[in-house]
Formats: C-alpha cells, sequence, structure tokens
C-alpha cells in the first residue's frame, strides 16, 4: 500500500469505503465489547412497548456506528504511521437490525500549522442501503511529513 | 433480556464481571433535572481500568475492526507503532467500566437514553499496562426540539495522571425520575 504523507493528499481523496449488515447478534457483541447494555440496543421485547426511538425495534449503538465510520479512516491512515488527534460524531437516523451501513469518507481540509502539527480533516459518513444519511463524522489526522 | 445472549461473547474477565443489566437501581441513576452543576471539581469514576490486550481486542471484536494493529499484538510490535493499538472509540469501554453503576456520571446507562452525537480529543494513545482513571464534571443541559440533553465533560488519565484523552459525553435523557419509571415499565418516557 501506498505510503501516505500529508504533502501528497489533496483535499476531495475519498477513502476507501466499508459496508456491514447488522443485526441484533452484531448488536450484543458491540454492548459486549463496549460494556454498553441499554436495553434500546440489546432487549428487542423491552423496545417493542418502550420505542425510545418511535420504532419497536432495537438500534445499534451510535457509538457502534461512530466506530465503523471511524475505522474507515483507521485503515486508510494508519498503514502511514499517521494519528488521530480530534474526532466528532453526529447520529441522525436510528440504524435498526437488518441495515446495511456503508461508510466512506473524503479529505475536506488540509491545515498547514507548523512540521509535525499539519494535520487533514476527514468527512466520514455511514449511509443505509437507500442511501439515508445515518450519521457523519469528522477526524482531525496528523500524517508523517 | 436473557444474559447469555450476551454472555456467548464473552472473552475477557472485565466483561464477565461487569454488571450487564442497566435495570437494576436505574431509579437511582442521576437524571437530567437533579444534575449539580455547581460545583466543577472533577468527580472520580467509581473504579479504573487497568488496560489489558484483551480488553482492546474485545472492542476492535465488538465493532468488526480485524485490523492486524488492534487485534494482533505481534504483528503491531512488528509495525511502525511497535505495540498494540486501540480503535480510537475504544475509550467507549472505558468509561462504561469505569463509571459503574452506582457512582456519578451512571445516567449513561439510563433505558431509553439516546446518543445525539460525541465529542473526542486524543492526546497520546492507551497502551497495554496503563492504569486510567476518570475526571469529570457537568458540561452542558439543554432542551431543544422537546428533546433534554445532558452532557459530562469526562477527562481520562493514566496512573502517572498523564491526561490521555477527553470526551464530552452527550446524551438525550427522559427528564426526570418519573419518566425514567416509566422506561422501567416498559412505557416511553420521553416527551417529544
Amino acid at each position: 500500500m501506498e505510503k501516505l504523507t500529508f504533502d501528497s493528499l489533496q483535499v476531495g481523496d475519498a477513502l476507501p469505503s466499508i459496508s456491514h449488515t447488522v443485526k441484533q447478534e452484531t448488536f450484543w457483541k458491540y454492548a459486549v465489547g463496549s460494556f454498553d447494555y441499554n436495553p434500546v440496543h440489546c432487549d428487542p421485547d423491552w423496545v417493542s412497548t418502550a420505542q425510545p426511538f418511535g420504532i419497536p425495534q432495537t438500534v445499534a449503538h451510535g457509538m457502534m456506528t461512530w466506530s465503523f465510520m471511524v475505522t474507515v479512516a483507521t485503515n486508510w491512515a494508519y498503514p502511514s504511521t499517521a494519528t488521530i488527534t480530534k474526532i466528532t460524531s453526529k447520529f441522525l437516523r436510528p440504524v435498526p437490525a437488518g441495515t446495511t451501513m456503508t461508510c466512506s469518507g473524503i479529505v475536506s481540509e488540509k491545515h498547514v500549522i507548523r512540521p509535525g502539527k499539519h494535520f487533514v480533516v476527514v468527512e466520514l459518513k455511514a449511509e443505509n442501503q437507500d442511501g439515508d444519511l445515518l450519521g457523519v463524522s469528522q477526524a482531525e489526522i496528523v500524517f508523517p511529513e | 433480556m436473557s444474559r447469555s445472549n450476551l454472555e456467548q461473547f464473552f472473552e475477557t474477565g472485565k466483561q464477565r464481571e461487569f454488571d450487564t443489566d442497566f435495570f437494576k437501581g436505574a431509579e437511582e441513576y442521576e437524571v437530567w433535572d437533579e444534575i449539580d452543576f455547581d460545583s466543577q471539581e472533577e468527580i472520580p469514576g467509581e473504579q479504573t481500568f487497568e488496560i489489558k490486550a484483551e480488553d482492546m481486542k474485545s472492542y476492535a471484536a465488538g465493532c468488526l475492526d480485524d485490523n492486524p494493529l488492534f487485534t494482533d499484538e505481534e504483528y503491531a510490535r512488528n509495525s511502525p507503532y511497535g505495540q498494540l493499538l486501540a480503535h480510537p472509540i475504544f475509550h467507549t469501554q472505558i468509561i462504561f467500566w469505569c463509571i459503574g453503576s452506582k457512582g456519578r456520571g451512571n445516567w449513561i446507562r439510563t433505558p431509553g437514553s439516546r446518543n445525539p452525537g460525541q465529542y473526542l480529543e486524543i492526546y497520546e494513545p492507551f497502551r497495554v499496562g496503563e492504569t486510567i482513571h476518570l475526571g469529570m464534571r457537568p458540561y452542558d443541559r439543554w432542551i431543544k426540539r422537546g428533546k433534554y440533553y445532558l452532557s459530562y465533560e469526562i477527562n481520562m488519565y493514566n496512573q502517572d495522571n498523564v491526561k490521555k484523552a477527553k470526551a464530552i459525553g452527550t446524551l438525550i435523557l427522559p427528564k426526570s425520575r418519573d419518566d425514567i419509571r416509566k422506561f422501567l415499565q416498559g412505557l416511553r418516557g420521553l416527551e417529544d
């Protein structure tokens, strides 16, 4: 894989995307990995009446959706010994079981500060199989010179 | 929810030990309209988190990430990083573990809460062998379109008090303890 450097990156560069189809087992597995056992993700019986999102189904953890988006960045940047320093996220739609989530990213900004501190901003997004936006994230990534 | 649905995925000591029942004691969780914003002193978590390789690997497994930098200690040792890396969102596991079920910040366990978005700054990578503790403070509380938002600033320090990361953790919560009780009865306890 080609080593990326700050100089080699251009605004508009696209990151390779990933896709996952999520199931109830995916939510349970993420709960175990994150210690977030909120019943809105883990308990289909409770959600059928409590409906925090207004639907009678469990939904994916926002943190899992975020993790998928960030994986797009780490898959792309970490082979070049880059460092992620700041990440934000916003979750726009609930993600019920059966959703195929595709996450992608694009370089949106280059910040020229000083050697060792230059960074790029990557805009990440998660979409479902219908192209609806599920979540967005921004990551600041420092690349070697 | 049957615990066996979860146990099939348990691999680490912490996973076997952690209290997975978010309903238990939920009537006593901190609640949106009772948070004290007057004191801005950092609040410690209920317990510390000693980072083991299995913890990092279990987070990567949970988010279906098979990057060998997160999952293969030998590969990572021979990489330019020289050691196993944590997935950047690994702090989620640390925060839920450290806050626990009875301490301040336990509103993050509230049944019926929703995640609108998060913020994270990473100052240094987490390393296997470090022991992480939290310093938290109430950060913001607001109402927007009938939803009740609460944020804590959550600072993560290692055993030498080196600040490793800062998160602004935000959830949309039931407004009051009565609303939480509705959720505990399987009823919707949100106003929007």
